[in-house]
């Protein structure tokens, strides 16, 4: 190898002084129809290989949605290695067989795989989000995620506290086939204190994922307590409510006319018809109850953690506007609908397009001034965890 | 690889260099550099000079796209950032003798993505179609009968525990003469296409219905037997579809199946939705059970067929279950049935009449 050592010593004094403070513009510049380009060749490819092609499915995937990304016109890079990425993912497989397969057998064997997988997942969830991180640059930076091993146990502590207490209740039970009332009262107990603990839950991972994210000598904190999430949540679930009573209202009213068609047109009588016409009218009335819940909480829910991270030299501004992420929502979801699913790359584009361009970084300090701080790369088999059970994280 | 590589100086210009930012990976400074390519590396310049040579077969070439930054990284942590990505594609094709890899050109293509769509449609139709039901067979055929036995216990628990099912309200004579008459028919058989079976009898919320679990119990309602008041050639006739699911091990490949589909569904649109990744699923489920229905009618029919009835019956059993549950639905609030084993939801009742009255013809 006969690579010169570059000798850029004479630039390492910045040559423009920048301004005190700025905004850094976010742009997305890929697109729908190159996505899918791509994610229909990643999809075949990855049916062919019976799934092993996915490390390098993800790899080209991550590599176009970082270059299309363009904070302050510089791109964001993965430096993912996809043998590595295979490992992990193989790992995580045979994880999940032996986690589905126990529990077909028995009650007891799915505990205990629950248990197991429990104890592992604030681990693997710190090793995927540090494999993540650790392989992604902007501006030939690495970043690196902080957070500790005990913090991610800590930080996921709300949650063990209903499961164990489900699992504790098992004991209780004496005879399956008549529950006492008090079982039953204990149930509905365990209910309601998982429902008031998911916002601290959410709180809680927030917080550890947002106060340790750092590139350079920058390192994020998130500024809010536990009542903003609690305030969030209140918000969101008054939302679900209402827009859960209108769509019953909504459901009955049409069930009832095309009952009265039915029954007058003589179709009623047609089991099968009957039955998709029921199948169908409960899977729009659950998508129509989402329509607006789901927006409402992906808009409140970035504005509100994006709001509140900051490190000395940067804040963040994120104004995602409800009423645009309602509308891409409907527009995307008759979308998918309507071409069984093959739309989704377009969505996938649409949504992430939305979502990142609403944040703006605020800048107050030298970008030519940050500097590498040495880094440590994450397993991969706890990103390829992070993938299979759907927790991806933000930006 | 054209050029002048003995010419060490560059120059405004440089006829084949492209303009990029150099990041050392130490600093987040970019410094905006020239590239070219000489003496089969690639040389990275600025106004000063050169001021690194790589050699190309240490390179990562950063792949085509029409949309996005070309980010290429170095062998010693550095990068180039090229944001003119046309300039940078025209160049690296045309100097630096780079060439797509093919799931690139695939991907470039409209018409090779046309192609990929349509192979992967073809795909998931056969795959769903011929290799699902193939591949469930032969993961079941690994499964140790051990594994059913489990599974069919718990699913006979749970049913017990969660009020679907109460113990049964027949005499014993009742219970009995049922058994005697499936054992006899059964007897009439092949030992080797007998798998063990254990009848059970239980009253049900459900209505009138019989159903096999893995292992080995098959269930048979109140509901039922009064439905077709006791009529042994009927119940022979719906003892045998059971003992049909059980000897194909129809529970099991449901479960595989429906596995295999989750997953596959997931992993499609799972990050997208769950909701919209468990559809394929259900109406996977829905056609394939129309399969099952059919395979143990056929052994129906043999079990029939063997104890010398005619497999006609059982158009009178269709219609009087169907009698009984047209009553119960108008004494009481319509409930859909669970397990539907014997009722509405798939192959059409007529369908299967048919089947019964087209068997009973070519007796």
């Amino acid at each position: 190898m006969e690579t010169n050592t570059p000798s850029w010593a004479s630039d390492t004094v910045p040559s423009v002084m920048e301004p005190r403070e700025r905004s850094l513009e976010i742009r997305f510049t890929g697109s729908g129809s190159e996505y899918f380009r791509i994610w229909i060749v990643n999809l075949l490819l990855s049916i062919v290989t019976l799934s092993l092609y996915r490390p390098w499915a993800k790899v080209r995937r991550l590599r176009y949605f970082y270059a299309n990304t363009l904070v302050d016109g510089h791109a964001f890079d993965f430096h993912g290695n996809p043998w590595k990425m295979l490992r992990g993912y193989l790992l995580v497989g045979a994880m999940l067989v032996c986690y589905s397969v126990a529990g077909q057998f028995s009650a007891t064997a799915a505990m205990v795989a629950i248990l197991i997988l429990a104890v592992l997942w604030p681990a693997l969830l710190r090793a995927s989000m540090q494999f993540r991180l650790a392989n992604t640059s902007w501006r030939g930076l690495r970043f690196r995620f902080n957070g500790t091993l005990g913090g991610a146990y800590r930080g996921m502590l709300p949650l063990f506290v209903p499961a164990l207490a489900m699992a504790a209740m098992r004991f209780e039970l004496v005879d399956p086939q008549h529950p006492t009332m008090a079982y039953i009262k204990h149930i509905y107990a365990v209910m309601g204190l998982t429902l008031l603990v998911a916002p601290l839950m959410w709180w809680m991972f927030k917080r550890y994922q947002h106060d340790h994210y750092a590139l350079g000598q920058w390192q994020t904190r998130l500024d809010i307590g536990p009542g903003s999430a609690y305030g969030l949540a209140l918000r969101i679930f008054g939302v679900s409510l209402l827009s859960g009573v209108v769509v019953v209202v909504i459901v009955a009213i049409v069930g009832a006319v095309a009952g009265g068609v039915g029954m007058l047109s003589g179709l009623g009588a047609n089991k099968v018809l009957f039955f998709i016409v029921i199948m169908v009218l409960v899977l729009l009335g659950y998508m129509l109850a989402l329509l607006v819940p789901v927006p409402y909480a992906m808009a409140s829910g970035q504005n509100l953690v994006w709001n509140h991270t900051r490190c000395d030299e940067v804040s963040f501004k994120s104004s995602l506007r409800f009423e645009s992420m309602f509308k891409l929502t409907v527009k995307n979801w008759a979308l998918m609908l309507l071409t069984l699913g093959l739309y989704y790359p377009f969505a996938a584009v649409s949504f992430y397009r939305l979502r990142v361009e609403a944040i703006a970084p605020q800048l107050s300090g030298n970008l030519d001034l940050l500097q590498a701080q040495g880094a440590g790369v994450g397993d991969a088999s706890g990103d390829a965890a992070g993938d299979l059970f759907g927790i991806d994280i933000g930006l | 690889m054209t050029g002048a590589p003995s010419d060490p100086t560059p120059s405004a210009l440089e006829p084949e260099g492209v303009a990029a930012d150099y990041f050392d990976g130490r600093t987040a400074r970019a410094h905006p550099v020239r590239v070219h390519v000489a003496d089969r590396a690639l040389v990275i310049a600025d106004a000063d000079g050169v001021r690194q040579r790589v050699p190309l077969a240490a390179l990562q070439w950063p792949e085509r796209t029409r949309h996005g930054a070309r980010l290429m990284h170095l062998p010693d942590g550095a990068s180039l950032h090229c944001r003119d990505s046309l300039a940078w594609d025209t160049w690296s094709a045309d100097h630096a003798g780079r060439r797509d890899s093919v799931v690139v050109r695939v991907q470039q293509r409209w018409k090779w993505v046309m192609a990929s769509t349509l192979v992967l449609l073809v795909l998931v139709f056969l795959g769903y179609r011929h290799l699902l039901p193939l591949a469930a067979r032969g993961v079941v055929a690994m499964i140790p009968d051990s594994a059913d036995q489990a599974i069919g216990e718990t699913a006979l628990q749970s049913i017990d525990e969660n009020g679907l099912m109460k113990p049964t309200t027949l005499s014993y004579a009742q219970q009995q003469s049922v058994r005697d008459a499936f054992a006899r028919a059964v007897a009439r058989l092949p030992a080797a296409d007998v798998p063990p079976y254990e009848l059970q009898f239980r009253q049900s919320a459900i209505g009138p219905n019989a159903f096999a679990l893995p292992g080995g119990t098959i269930v048979l309602t109140d509901e039922l037997y009064k439905a077709v008041d006791g009529d042994g050639d009927i119940l022979v006739g719906v003892l045998g579809h059971e003992l049909g699911h059980l000897r194909h091990r129809h529970g099991m490949r449901m479960l595989v199946q429906a596995g295999v589909l989750g997953a596959a569904a997931g992993a499609i649109y799972g990050d997208f939705s769950t909701l919209f990744s468990q559809i394929p699923v259900l109406l996977g489920q829905a056609s394939y059970s129309r399969a099952f229905e059919h395979e143990a009618d056929v052994d129906a029919v043999r079990l029939m067929r063997a104890d010398g009835v005619s497999p006609a019956v059982m158009a009178r059993f269709f219609v009087k279950v169907r009698k009984a549950v047209a009553s119960a639905q108008s004494a009481s609030a319509p409930r859909l049935p669970h397990l539907p084993i014997a009722l509405a939801s798939h192959p059409a009742d007529e369908e299967r009449i048919r089947f019964f009255e087209d068997a009973a013809r070519g007796q």
